[in-house]
């Protein structure tokens, strides 16, 4: 039930370790609010799924790093080992001398089959390292060139040489006013090929994460730091051991597989959003308290109202009323704005969690039609607070919450297709006009499927 | 009487035949009426039909077509109306007996529309009862439904013969009564996935089991290396013994020599062992302390028992004037748990076993204990089972509550009497 990270790029690399980061300090803390055996087996649990323990060292993280340059790992790997409680294996990583220039069709079509082999061996040596291989982990940004292209390829190779694994690939959503030119081409290149290749992609919005930075976090000067480790906390309280189901006496052993069994077995379904609360700065944790019902009627209404954080939530919205007649398949009846869900995942640490009521997600106006939500809600708990937080809640959905943001991205690569504006960038290295055409269908069937739920 | 000869015997001889052709027919029409009963009643036919056919009448051929059509509609188990044309009756039929194997190609040239063929109808129709079993099948098919019978298969092969709809999946209907395929494909998927994730712990138990066999086999390398080792034993002993000798010997050649390195040996000795000597000043001050300490215990336990003699007397007293039965009831109550804690704890724990048990699940066979009786082993197999161990950890759990409480009692009469001792302070309990 080991998970194997692959660091994809800039992004994939600094933010992997962030996230190594936290699941280590939030294994090793005190706070954990709970008997100690319970924070053992929390500790071992976590321990097994992301490091490798030898003998007297500190543990080593089950991950992959991947760049076109060298000085992003080599800051990834100092700040890792400087931490002193868990570092990178100094051998497991992948660069080269020089950056592919966020040309995605330079990283998919001439970097990607040039190193593949090197970059399969490191793969292959850490699923080696792991008594059972749970899946693949890989972190990625869209619409960079090395991330993106590269990226896109090692999770198509992953899938040719690890064909029965689960793999989930963590995508970063580009800001909506970002300052590559073709990023649009980018990711709408990059999600194609991710769909076929992958079993689940994970998103983030950077648009959404810089929001919670200024807002909930009160920080005045953003960094990319900040950033990760928002996104960092968020990837934590859903990678972190929980009992999956009522009266499990141990922690899962399959996570990977748990999430996607429960919501991405649809293949035209992969797209995940995830939200999480509370989110505040660390110094105010002391002074706030919260209840269960409050956290879940503000993640419900997150999650209908398609909110991105617990402020400003649109509390109008309500779900459609059943029993009308409306036919299946017929969209235009629901209110606007609502968010229908195909599946959704509740994941819930702290005090008292065997006393929360979940009863308002077992709502069937809240999915689809042709899925009762004895399919298409599940929640895993554990009493074992996280990350300093006394109640944590997390929420993964596979809903219309990425509906908008694909459709934007994807009619604005569009249009700069109409004009064939930039196209030689990737023809140069092989990646055809005929390839768009297939990304951009592929991409419109993604959107129409979830636009009809 | 005797039949007459000659002439009168061919009359005879005609009779006797005409008389067994009478019972010939009798018994086959009784047969043909049976057939035709037997047969469902929709497709019932009438025993004269087959009688025409057999003499390949026309105007039974329709009728024939008719009935093989409604037999056969009904083995395939599908709802058959009259209304269907008879070109369309004729053609399923056709279609039909090629799938069941009717190879008579006289059968497939018969005109369609009913004009001629019955007695290649009959032939059929007598083919299909033989062949096929029609009328057992039939017959079961059209049993009547009791309400009482369930289903216990999970084979999914649509047999003719066995009932449609009884499908296990709780499919999704809509109103339309059909399964939304998008639900399909999400079970099609989580399929897929759980096929994954049992894959996975497959080769996670192949992994853990060749880890196991590779210390299993290290620890037989050993095992067979000390089996080896015993076998040769003697020898290394006896090797050991000339080392013995020979040190023995040189030992009385420098007996002589080495008086005064005998005497440097000691001052080695304790170089060798430094702490010796704090080790023995040790031992000696715990000698003298358990000396005194068992003297004081003595004292202190002549003490008491003085002072308990003295409370008997005066509780003897008091118990005389008061209700004797009543107090001596509590105090046998308080004694007989106090002589529980103590029995638990001295009795000789027959079953104590230190160290890992193996678990053996054995089902509760009142057989096997008789076998043990009359075995005689010397050493038996050390087994004690889960329920006895949950009753002795429920009483120790017990005795020690009870040795809790008590303690507790204790401590808050303890208090109480320091808190007492201070002015102004008064102590909240939480």
């Amino acid at each position: 039930m080991s998970i194997v990270t692959v660091q994809l790029g800039q992004c994939g690399n600094q933010i992997g370790r962030e996230v190594f980061n936290t699941i280590c300090s939030d294994a090793r803390g005190a706070h954990g609010l709970c008997s100690k055996k319970e924070n053992e087996s929390y500790h071992d649990t976590c321990k097994e799924r992301f490091f490798f323990e030898e003998e007297s060292e500190v543990p080593v993280a089950r991950a992959v790093l991947v760049d076109m340059e060298p000085k992003v790992i080599g800051q990834t790997l100092s700040m890792a080992a400087r931490s002193g409680c868990w570092k990178y294996d100094g051998h497991s990583h992948f660069c080269q001398k020089q950056g592919s220039g966020n040309n995605w069709a330079n990283g998919y079509s001439v970097h990607g089959p040039r190193h593949k082999e090197a970059i399969m061996n490191l793969v292959q040596k850490e699923a080696e390292k792991c008594d059972r291989l749970s899946g693949f982990f890989t972190i990625m940004s869209m619409a960079g060139g090395t991330g993106s292209g590269l990226g896109a390829f090692v999770t198509q190779c992953l899938r040719d040489a690890f064909p029965t694994s689960f793999i989930l690939n963590h995508v970063i959503w580009p800001y909506g006013t970002g300052e590559v030119i073709v990023q649009n081409y980018n990711s709408v290149l990059t999600l194609s090929h991710l769909y076929q290749s992958s079993d689940a992609l994970l998103v983030h919005e950077n648009d959404v994460i810089h929001k919670i930075c200024a807002q909930l976090m009160n920080i005045k000067q953003i960094s990319f730091r900040d950033v990760n480790q928002v996104i960092a906390h968020q990837l934590g309280s859903v990678f972190q051991p929980t009992y999956a189901g009522e009266g499990g006496l141990l922690y899962s052993r399959n996570p990977l597989g748990d999430l996607m069994e429960t919501l991405v077995p649809h293949p035209e379904f992969k797209m995940l959003g995830l939200r999480n609360i509370p989110q505040m700065p660390e110094n105010s944790l002391a002074y706030s308290t919260f209840t269960w019902p409050g956290l879940i009627k503000h993640l419900r209404q997150m999650l209908i109202a398609n909110a991105k954080m617990e402020e400003g939530i649109d509390w109008q919205v309500r779900p459609p009323r059943l029993g009308s007649s409306i036919p299946s398949g017929c969209s235009t009846n629901k209110p606007l704005h609502f968010n229908t869900s195909i599946a959704n995942l509740v994941i819930l640490r702290g005090k008292d969690v065997h006393s929360v009521d979940l009863g308002s997600f077992w709502d069937p106006s809240l999915y689809t039609s042709w899925l009762n939500p004895q399919d298409a809600f599940h929640a895993w708990k554990t009493p074992r607070a996280f990350n300093k937080y006394e109640k944590s809640a997390s929420l993964v959905s596979n809903s219309q919450f990425l509906l908008k943001p694909l459709d934007n991205v994807v009619g604005k690569a569009w249009n700069m297709f109409a004009s064939k504006a930039y196209i030689h960038q990737y023809t140069k290295y092989g990646i055809e006009e005929e390839d768009f055409l297939d990304s951009f269908t592929a991409l419109e069937q993604v959107i129409s499927s979830y636009t009809i739920l | 009487m005797l039949p007459p000869r000659a002439g009168g015997g061919r009359e005879a001889a005609a009779g006797a035949m005409r008389r067994r052709q009478e019972r010939r027919d009798r018994a086959l029409s009784a047969a043909v009426g049976a057939l035709c009963r037997a047969l469902p009643p929709p497709a019932r036919p009438a025993p004269d039909t087959l009688r025409r056919a057999r003499f390949d009448r026309p105007q039974a051929t329709l009728d024939c077509w008719r009935l093989l059509y409604a037999l056969l509609k009904q083995i395939h188990g599908s709802k058959w109306t009259e209304s269907d044309a008879i070109d369309n009756q004729i053609r399923f039929v056709k279609l039909a007996l090629w799938y069941h194997g009717y190879d008579r190609p006289e059968l497939y040239q018969l005109p369609s529309d009913g004009s001629a063929g019955s007695r290649e109808l009959l032939l059929a129709f007598s083919w299909l009862l033989h062949r096929h079993s029609l009328l057992e099948q039939l017959l079961a098919r059209n049993r009547v439904k009791t309400g009482d019978e369930t289903s216990v298969c999970t084979c999914e092969d649509d047999l003719p013969s066995s009932q449609k709809g009884t499908a296990e999946i709780a499919l999704e209907y809509g109103p339309e009564d059909r399964v939304d395929v998008r639900y399909l494909q999400w079970l099609n998927g989580r399929l897929k996935f759980q096929w994954r994730s049992l894959h996975a712990q497959h080769q996670e138990q192949c992994k853990l089991l060749h880890k196991l066999l590779q210390l299993l086999e290290s620890e037989t390398m050993q095992l067979e290396a000390f089996l080896e080792w015993k076998q040769l034993e003697p020898v290394y002993w006896q090797w050991m013994e000339t080392v013995l000798d020979n040190m023995a010997e040189e030992g009385k050649k420098c007996e002589s020599r080495d008086a005064h390195v005998e005497k440097s040996r000691l001052p080695k000795a304790t170089l060798c062992c430094p702490w010796a000597d704090s080790l023995t000043g040790q031992i000696d001050r715990l000698s003298r302390d358990l000396m005194t300490f068992r003297d004081q215990l003595h004292k202190l336990v002549t003490r008491r028992k003085a002072a308990w003699c003295e409370k008997v007397k005066i509780r003897e007293e008091e118990l005389q004037k008061e209700g004797f039965s009543t107090a001596a009831k509590k105090i046998q109550e308080s004694a007989e748990l106090k002589l529980l804690d103590l029995t638990c704890l001295c009795a000789p724990t027959k079953n104590k076993m230190h160290g890992l048990c193996r678990l053996v699940f054995r089902s509760k066979h009142p057989a096997s204990k008789t076998g043990f009786s009359s075995s005689v082993s010397k050493e038996p197999v050390s087994a004690v089972s889960a329920t006895e161990v949950i009753r002795d950890l429920q009483m120790r759990e017990a005795s020690l509550e009870r040795e809790l409480k008590q303690l507790q009692e204790e401590c808050r009469q303890r208090l109480d009497e320091i808190a007492e001792g201070l002015d102004g302070v008064i102590c909240i309990s939480p």
